[in-house]
């Protein structure tokens, strides 16, 4: 399942602590790349899960997706995308990284977080003129 | 602003994590390759490393004190201002109805019963979490997973040291 048709590649400096380099990007959309440094991977997963709370956030607030249809929505994309990108496209052995449950994990409540921001302010934007109407300033 | 604030407060950090994290990996490595019948000279080392470890972890707690009183102290500090200026006004509107023990939060002094008003303190908590928490990453201020780990992380307790000690 993991690395046997994976390149050797030269070491990637990274940042301290979680800020990735422009190089670790061109890694991740090559389903053969080498990921010798699992804090690398793990910062790269959790980057990809706060970029589709963005989106998702934006987009459910501006449709709008209403109740908690949006939300869990939300969780079983997030999930169920990056989940297909590591099991399938990348095809990472999970127990190196302690199992799909911390893959999963890895970044999840933060992007939770951040698609509420999100959605909170795309809907509020969106719907301003309403807004307005029933709470004038 | 106070997210950038709250990690520049943790630039005592990065250094103290570097080192722990670094000898955490080390350490995690030799566990791997010894063996049953490894000599005592190797388990003394092991044990002197979970020595230092346990010496790091300590300084590291003390540097991690300081950044979060200091942070605290300015997370209440901003609370007060921003309650003098938006409490009992909506500053957001949210397109679900919260579970009822959450709308305490989010429709916290607000006037009406339309439960999809949004307080300021449930927007500035969950910014918290998020932007100041990303923000952190970016810098490069988050402290390492190690360290994470070894303090426990949010929910669980720590874990166990090791199993030569």
């Amino acid at each position: 399942m993991s690395g046997g048709r994976r390149k050797e590649e030269p070491p990637q400096p990274q940042l301290a602590n979680g800020a990735l380099k422009v190089s670790v990007w061109s890694k991740v959309l090559r389903s053969d790349a080498a990921w010798e440094d699992k804090d690398e991977f793990l910062d790269v997963i959790y980057w990809f899960r706060q970029i589709i709370a963005v989106v998702l956030g934006v987009i459910w607030g501006v449709l709008p997706l209403r109740g908690f249809l949006g939300i869990a929505g939300f969780c079983l994309i997030n999930a169920g995308v990056l989940y297909l990108y590591f099991s399938n496209y990348l095809q990472i052995d999970e127990e190196e990284y302690g199992g799909t449950w911390e893959l999963t994990k890895e970044g999840f409540m933060t992007s939770f977080a951040l698609f509420m921001v999100c959605i909170a302010d795309s809907y509020t934007l969106g719907h301003l003129d309403h807004f307005l109407h029933c709470h004038p300033l | 602003m106070f997210p950038v604030i709250c990690s520049s407060l943790l630039i005592g950090l990065p250094a103290a994590t570097q080192i722990y994290s670094l000898q955490y990996i080390q350490m995690e490595k030799k566990k791997e390759t010894i063996t049953e019948s490894a000599g005592r000279q190797q388990k003394k080392k092991i044990e002197r490393q979970e020595e230092k470890l346990k010496n790091n972890n300590r300084d590291l707690s003390m540097v991690r004190m300081k950044s979060m009183f200091a942070i605290g102290f300015c997370f209440t500090a901003l609370m007060g201002m921003f309650n003098s200026i938006f409490d009992g006004r909506v500053v957001a509107k949210l397109p679900f109805t919260p579970l009822s023990y959450i709308q305490g939060l989010s429709h916290r002094n607000l006037l009406g019963d339309d439960t999809t008003d949004c307080s300021f303190i449930f927007l500035y908590i969950l910014c918290t979490m998020s932007i100041r928490q990303n923000i952190q990453k970016i810098l490069g201020l988050a402290p390492s997973r190690a360290a994470t780990k070894q303090a426990g992380g949010f929910l669980g307790p720590p874990p166990p040291s090791g199993k030569f000690s």
